[in-house]
């Protein structure tokens, strides 16, 4: 990681966008305490995580991107050992108040195994949240899911923001990026940029001009003066080009997506 | 505080839960104590032996009779030469061979000295090393019958030395009883390892660690945690093979149980945590997730197998390299053997087996501060 310096608000949903290997897993395990940074300090809270680890990770909530959960243990079980770690006294009440918020109170005596994966990264995430965490960081919690899945998830992914805590959430997946308040685009260890999708999108329009051309063939786009990136799509070709690139004819000018937003960011990285 | 009972409590729920664990840590105990209890036997019994009788008389008749009376050697052949003797050996129908001259009885009168050739099978030392004392025994109880005879007949004969040897502590040479309480070592080092083994792999095939790692339960709980449910069920599989030992195969229990207790308690406390600290070092943390599986298994070889060898379980300490004889104060097993040993057999007590529990002590501080620092360490990894 390389001078990372990022803010998630309360009640936000923060979107850490990257390929495989950017850093994102780096990062959230730096910030919930379990890795040490070589240098520099983590700020989670207020709180430097490198000086008072365990007041910090009282406040966090993290779901790690493999499915941590007891599969010999019922879904309830899983739930209540996890906010005895936390607040033992209020343990009951609050995996109660989980298998409620969840909707897994019809599985409560079900073993965490036997259960489908949409319920268990289901379970995976009220685990990280049955403690009711300020701060909550969330390692691609969608990866694997079906679309339906991924839709339930980041519904109880905002249900966790509108109770006032700040979410920082990783993905690859375009399309989820979209879902995020804010996002971050992080590439190689660095942060690319920062901003909501929509200011990200038109901060990639000044800078470029985002085509397709239908009909044309790839290489015949690929060799045209100004075209940074071009790529096949359906009956033609998407391009990527230069402010100052020559539309020729047939073009159309598209809305860029998060995507093109990423491919252009990381091409002016390299 | 409330975290460990958390995790001890959740670990006790998972074993409860296992299909095989809980019938695993009453039935392999039960099974090593009868395995070796009744299969390892160093004691003497029934040994076959052939015999070339050419004498014929009432010495050779009182001979085989003192042989055979005590049910140590039998009679397998009657051999009509020293040849079918050796013959015997060599097939294994007989282990000891016997050859008694002729005229024996005359020779005996004369106040000659009667020549008797003994052959016995030396392909396992122990055997002949026993096998050899048992004949001697005989011998000797025969000779002195002699003796007596002639001071019956007006001679005042003695034997020139007649030894009274006494045999303390397990008088009737009973291998079970030297065994149990080197078993009960074995079994508890075999379990605790198996256990905390179990308990790591538990957490790694959970994808737990970084999920615990991340929540506020310190290193020192999340150790406490995971030893103490497992150091309770080892206690309790101690105290099954005490039992069994004792009313089973009459293993007596001389000196005070609560020692004794204390001491297996130490133990159970060492053994944990050395495996523990070997786990760790070994890296089961994040990184190894995978390999967690096989480190388990071989961690558990790697620390039983010295333990077997060097605690003086079966093996002589004293009879060892010099180098095994210092390696052999690095096996905690060895002081907790020493110990049950010294309590049981011999009903010693605090006085005496102290520095052991002392070496039990020391190994347990030492290991739970290694493997905590250890702990600490891999979490900042």
């Amino acid at each position: 990681m390389d001078r990372v310096s990022l803010e998630v608000r309360p009640g936000e949903v923060f979107g850490l966008l990257g390929p495989n290997g950017a850093g994102k897993t780096t990062l959230v395990r730096i910030l919930s305490g379990v890795l040490r940074p070589d240098e520099g300090r983590a700020l989670v809270a207020g709180l430097d995580v490198g000086r008072e680890p365990y007041r910090v990770k009282a406040l966090i909530g993290y779901a790690t991107q493999e499915q941590s959960l007891y599969r010999d243990l019922s879904v309830e079980e899983n739930l209540l050992f996890r906010a005895r770690l936390h607040r033992p006294k209020e343990a009951k009440i609050l995996a109660a108040e989980a298998l409620a918020r969840f909707g897994l109170a019809p599985y409560a005596k079900t073993l965490a195994g036997h259960l489908s994966g949409g319920w268990r990264q289901r379970l995976a995430l009220a685990q990280a949240v049955v403690h009711r965490p300020q701060v909550l960081f969330l390692d691609e919690p969608t990866t694997g899911l079906d679309p339906l899945s991924r839709r339930g998830i980041w519904g109880l992914i905002h249900q966790e923001a509108a109770r006032g805590a700040a979410v920082l959430v990783t993905t690859h997946y375009m399309d989820e990026a979209e879902r995020c308040h804010r996002l971050a685009l992080l590439f190689a260890g660095r942060v690319l940029a920062v901003g909501t999708p929509q200011e990200l999108k038109a901060l990639a329009r000044e800078r470029a001009r985002f085509l397709f051309a239908p009909g044309f063939a790839l290489e015949a786009a690929t060799s045209l003066p100004g075209v940074l990136e071009a790529w096949p799509s359906g009956e033609g070709v998407r391009l990527i080009a230069r402010k100052d690139f020559q539309m020729g004819v047939g073009f159309q000018e598209v809305e860029p997506s998060l995507e093109d937003v990423f491919a252009l960011l990381t091409k002016e990285a390299l | 505080m409330s975290r460990i009972l958390a995790l001890a409590e959740k670990e006790l729920l998972q074993i409860r839960r296992d299909h095989v664990l809980p019938r695993l840590i009453v039935l392999l105990p039960s099974l090593m104590l009868f395995l070796f209890g009744y299969a390892i036997n160093f004691t003497l019994k029934n040994i076959p032996v052939a015999v070339h009788d050419a004498a014929q008389d009432r010495i050779s008749k009182t001979l085989l009779w003192e042989l055979t009376k005590e049910g140590t050697f039998r009679l397998a052949l009657q051999a009509q030469s020293r040849e079918e003797v050796v013959a015997a050996l060599d097939r294994g129908r007989a282990r000891v061979g016997l050859v008694v001259p002729a005229g024996a009885l005359e020779r005996v009168r004369r106040g000659e000295s009667v020549g008797l050739e003994i052959y016995v099978d030396g392909t396992d030392p122990n055997f002949a090393f026993q096998a050899q004392a048992a004949l001697r025994r005989v011998i000797q109880e025969v000779n002195a019958r002699i003796l007596v005879g002639r001071a019956l007949a007006g001679e005042r004969v003695l034997p020139p030395l007649s030894p009274e040897i006494h045999t303390l502590y397990n008088p009737e040479n009973k291998t079970a009883w030297f065994m149990i309480p080197g078993i009960l070592g074995l079994v508890l080092t075999a379990f605790t390892v198996l256990l905390t083994a179990l308990a790591i792999v538990r957490e790694a095939e959970s994808r737990m660690m970084e999920s615990l790692l991340a929540s506020p339960l310190r290193p020192y709980e999340m150790v406490l945690g995971k030893v103490l449910p497992n150091l309770f069920i080892a206690f309790g599989v101690a105290l099954l093979v005490l039992a069994l030992g004792h009313f089973v195969f009459g293993v007596p229990v001389r000196g005070s149980l609560s020692l004794l207790l204390l001491a297996m308690f130490l133990f159970v406390l060492v053994a944990m945590f050395l495996f523990v600290l070997g786990s760790l070092a070994a890296g089961v943390l994040i990184s190894t997730v995978a390999r967690t599986q096989v480190q388990a298994v071989f961690g558990t070889y790697a620390y039983v197998l010295p333990t077997i060898v060097l605690s003086g379980f079966v093996f002589p300490i004293e009879g060892m390299p010099r180098l095994f004889q210092a390696l052999s104060y690095l096996v905690p097993a060895r002081y907790l053997i020493e110990v049950l040993r010294g309590v049981m057999l011999k009903g010693v007590g605090l006085q005496v087996v102290w520095p052991h529990l002392l070496a039990l002590a020391l190994f347990s501080a030492l290991v739970l501060l290694l493997a905590s620092a250890r702990f600490q360490r891999q979490v900042a990894v």
